[in-house]
C-alpha cells in the first residue's frame, strides 16, 4: 500500500504554493494535507505516511474547500503563519485541515453557534490543535467574539443563513484587514429556496462588489448542491 | 487621560500607554463573564477609579454599564481607540503582567477560549428542554421499533399458532400469550391474566385446540418469547416515558402544554429545536412544522400550502372537518407560540389563553359549519377529462402501474401527486364545461378523494 502513494507538491496554484498536496491512492489522485497533530483523526480520513511525514486525505465532498480546490480554485491565499476567521466552524472538519496548512504559528479563530456541533467541534479539533481558538458564539455579533484580536489575513464563511451575506461583511468590516482575503460558500437554497441559484449567486455576489474584489466564483457541484464559492480580495 | 481596559484575564488601567494598575482575574472564565453580563462588583476597581476622581474612558459596554452604576465619572472609547485596543490586545496583556510574552498570551487566550465554550457547552446541555425532545424522540422512536417488532411476532408466532393473529387486537396482550409458551400450555388462567373477557377466553381455548398452524421446535419458542418480552418492556419503557414528558413539559412549559397537550407540544418542541427558539418563532411557521416537504413544494411550485403538519395531531384539529382544519390549525398555532413566549419569559400557567382558544376554535366551528366550497366540489372533478374511452382505459391502466411504483418509492408519491394536482386544475379551467361527461371507475375516485 504505502509504495503506491506518490506525493506531489503542487505548484501550479499563484507562485509557490506549497499549503496542500496532491496523493496518489487507490488508483485516484486525492487531496491531502501535511497532519500537524500526527495520529490523530477528525472524521475518520485516511491517514497516510510518507517518507515519515503524516499526510490527511481531504475528502472534497465534506469539505467545500476541498471541494473549491477540486474545481480549480485558482487563488490559494491559506499559509504557513496565514491568521484565519472561520464563521461557521461546525464539527471542524475544513478547519483542521486549515490548521494543518497554517501551522503551529498560524492561527484560525473558528467562530460557530450551535452547540451540538461544536460539542463534537472542541472534542474532536480544537482541544488537539493549539493554533484553533474555539468561539462559540453567534456570528451576527462580531463585536462580542472573545480572544479574537488584531486583524485577520482571510475570513472563510460558511453559514446558512438566509442573510449570510451580511453577516459576513459586518465580520469582514470588523476584522479583516485590507487586502485580506474572503471566501463566501453561497448556500443558494438556505438563502431563498423559491429562486433559481444562479440568480442568488449573482445577487449575492453585486452585494460584494462595493468593498470586494471579485477573484472567482465556483460552483462546487458535483460536491455539494446548489452550493456556490466565491473568492474576493477587501479592497484597500 | 486614564484608559480602562477590560481583556481576557483582567481590567487593566493604563495612563496614556502607561500601565498604572492591573486587576487580575483569579477565575479567568467566570469573572469575565461576569462582567460580560453587568453582575460582578468589581469593588477594588472602583475604589480605585473614584480615588482618581477624573474622567476616564472604558474599552467595553458592559464595564461601563457596571461604573456608571458606581457613579464613576466615565465614556466608552471611540472607534478609533477600540480598534486599537482589538489589534494590540496580546501586547496589553503582556504589558499589564496578565502574560509574560506574546507567545504565552496566545496560549493563555486559546486555553481562555476552550474554557468558556465549554462552560457554554455544559450550560447548554444541562437545559431540561433538550431532555424532553430527547426523551419524546426515543418515545416515538420506541413506538416505531415495538411496531415493527409486533408484526415480526405475529408473522412467527403464527406460524405455530395462526388463529391467533385475528383474534387478538393488543400486542400487549399476544405478547403475553406468546410468553406462556406452547398452544397447548394455553390454559384458560393465562387466557384471564392477559385481561381477556368471559367470552373472549371461551373461544380462545376453542380454538386453541384445533388450531392449524405446525408445531414449533423449543430453541424457535425461546427466541419468540424473547421478542415478546422485548415487546412487553418497550411497553413499559413507553408508559415511563410518556409520564416523563407530561411532568417535564408541566413543569418547563406549563402553557405550551396546556394549549397543545404535553405529547404534542414536545414534539413541536423537538422541531424548533429549544423552548427558546420556539418562542422566536412565527406562528406561521409553527402552523406547518412537521410538514416542510409539502411547504417547500408549495413554495417552489404554486401548488397548495399544507394546512397543518405535526399539529394535525393535536385533538381539536384532528376532531375537526377538514374544511376547518387549516383554520384551526391556524388558531392553535397563534396561541401555541404566545403560550412558548409565555413560558420563556413570563411566569406562571395563563387561563386565559387556552380560554381564547376554545372560544375561537367554537366561533369557527359554528361560522363554518358547512362545508367550503373547494370541499363541497365532488371527487369527479379532479379527474381528468376530455378524451375518448379509448385512452381513458389506456390511461387507467397506466396509473395502476403507477400506483405501483408509488408504493415502492414513497419518497416520490406526494410530489407527482402535486403535479397532478395541478394538471387537473389546469384541464378543469380549459375544460370546465366537459366536467361531468366521464363517471370513471371508483378506483379513481378514491384516490382523488383522498386528497
Amino acid at each position: 500500500m504505502k509504495d503506491q502513494v506518490q506525493i506531489k507538491r503542487e505548484r501550479s496554484l499563484e507562485e509557490d504554493n506549497q499549503s496542500y498536496f496532491w496523493i496518489k491512492s487507490e488508483g485516484e489522485r486525492k487531496l491531502a494535507t501535511e497532519n500537524l497533530v500526527p495520529g490523530n483523526q477528525v472524521y475518520k480520513e485516511k491517514l497516510i505516511i510518507k517518507k515519515g511525514v503524516e499526510y490527511r486525505l481531504w475528502d472534497a465532498f465534506r469539505s467545500k474547500l476541498a471541494a473549491a480546490i477540486m474545481n480549480d480554485l485558482e487563488y490559494f491565499p491559506f499559509e504557513n503563519k496565514s491568521i484565519v476567521l472561520y464563521l461557521g466552524a461546525s464539527t471542524g472538519t475544513t478547519v483542521s485541515h486549515i490548521s494543518d496548512i497554517v501551522g503551529p504559528s498560524g492561527i484560525v479563530f473558528g467562530v460557530e453557534h450551535a452547540s451540538r456541533v461544536a460539542r463534537d467541534f472542541l472534542d474532536r479539533v480544537a482541544s488537539y490543535r493549539k493554533n484553533i481558538i474555539p468561539i462559540l458564539q453567534d456570528a451576527r455579533k462580531p463585536k462580542e467574539y472573545f480572544s479574537v484580536f488584531g486583524k485577520v489575513d482571510i475570513i472563510y464563511v460558511d453559514i446558512a443563513q438566509p442573510d449570510q451575506t451580511q453577516i459576513a461583511l459586518d465580520n469582514c468590516e470588523m476584522y479583516l484587514k485590507k487586502g485580506g482575503y474572503f471566501f463566501l460558500v453561497i448556500k443558494t437554497r438556505s438563502i431563498d429556496v423559491t429562486k433559481s441559484p444562479r440568480r442568488i449567486i449573482e445577487e449575492e455576489t453585486e452585494k460584494l462588489k462595493k468593498n470586494f474584489d471579485i477573484l472567482q466564483s465556483i460552483d462546487l457541484h458535483p460536491y455539494d448542491k446548489d452550493h456556490a464559492m466565491v473568492i474576493a480580495k477587501y479592497k484597500n | 487621560m486614564y484608559s480602562v481596559i477590560l481583556t481576557e484575564f483582567g481590567i487593566s488601567v493604563f495612563n496614556d500607554d502607561k500601565l498604572e494598575k492591573s486587576f487580575p482575574f483569579s477565575n479567568p472564565v467566570k469573572e469575565y463573564l461576569l462582567v460580560k453580563n453587568k453582575e460582578s462588583k468589581l469593588n477594588e476597581l472602583i475604589n480605585y477609579l473614584a480615588s482618581i476622581q477624573r474622567g476616564v474612558s472604558v474599552s467595553d459596554e458592559a464595564l461601563l454599564a457596571i461604573l456608571k452604576k458606581h457613579s464613576i465619572d466615565c465614556y466608552l472609547m471611540d472607534a478609533a481607540q477600540l480598534d486599537n485596543v482589538q489589534a494590540t490586545k496580546p501586547q496589553i496583556i503582556v504589558d499589564s503582567g496578565f502574560a509574560s510574552n506574546l507567545q504565552d498570551t496566545l496560549g493563555k487566550l486559546r486555553e481562555f477560549a476552550l474554557g468558556i465554550s465549554s462552560s457554554k457547552v455544559t450550560e447548554v446541555s444541562e437545559s431540561p428542554d433538550l431532555h424532553i425532545i430527547q426523551a419524546i424522540n426515543s418515545l416515538d422512536e420506541i413506538d416505531k421499533i415495538a411496531n415493527g417488532l409486533s408484526s415480526r411476532l405475529r408473522e412467527w408466532y403464527g406460524l405455530h399458532f395462526p388463529e391467533l393473529d385475528n383474534i387478538i387486537d393488543s400486542i400487549n396482550g399476544y405478547a403475553q400469550i406468546v410468553l406462556a409458551g406452547k398452544r397447548e400450555s394455553l390454559t384458560k388462567q393465562v387466557f384471564e391474566e392477559a385481561g381477556f373477557p368471559e367470552s373472549k377466553v371461551e373461544m380462545l381455548t376453542l380454538i386453541s385446540s384445533k388450531s392449524r398452524g405446525g408445531d414449533i421446535s423449543d430453541v424457535n419458542l425461546a427466541i419468540v418469547q424473547s421478542i415478546a418480552k422485548q415487546i412487553l418492556d418497550f411497553h413499559e419503557l413507553r408508559k415511563k416515558l410518556e409520564e416523563h414528558v407530561e411532568t417535564a413539559m408541566q413543569e418547563i412549559a406549563p402553557n405550551l402544554s396546556a394549549i397543545l397537550g404535553s405529547a404534542v407540544g414536545a414534539r413541536i418542541l423537538g422541531r424548533a429545536g429549544s423552548l427558546k427558539r420556539l418562542a422566536s418563532l412565527p406562528a406561521s411557521t409553527i402552523q406547518v412544522l412537521g410538514a416542510e416537504k409539502a411547504l417547500f413544494r408549495s413554495l417552489k411550485t404554486g401548488s397548495q400550502p399544507p394546512k397543518h403538519g405535526l399539529l394535525f395531531q393535536h385533538a381539536m384539529v384532528h376532531a375537526a372537518p377538514r374544511w376547518q382544519r387549516g383554520k384551526i390549525a391556524r388558531a392553535v398555532a397563534a396561541k401555541a407560540v404566545i403560550a412558548a413566549r409565555v413560558d420563556v419569559y413570563g411566569e406562571g400557567l395563563n387561563q386565559t389563553l387556552l380560554e381564547k382558544l376554545n372560544i375561537r376554535v367554537d366561533e369557527i366551528g359554528k361560522k363554518y359549519e358547512n362545508p367550503t366550497e373547494k370541499y363541497m366540489r365532488k371527487p369527479q372533478e379532479f379527474r381528468r377529462e376530455g378524451r375518448g374511452f379509448g385512452d381513458r382505459r389506456r390511461e387507467g391502466g397506466d396509473r395502476r402501474r403507477e400506483g405501483g411504483d408509488r408504493r415502492r418509492e414513497g419518497g416520490d408519491r406526494r410530489r407527482e401527486g402535486g403535479d397532478r394536482r395541478r394538471e387537473g386544475g389546469d384541464r378543469r379551467r380549459e375544460e370546465g364545461g366537459s366536467r361531468n361527461e366521464r363517471s370513471g371507475s371508483n378506483k379513481k375516485r378514491k384516490k382523488f378523494g383522498r386528497r
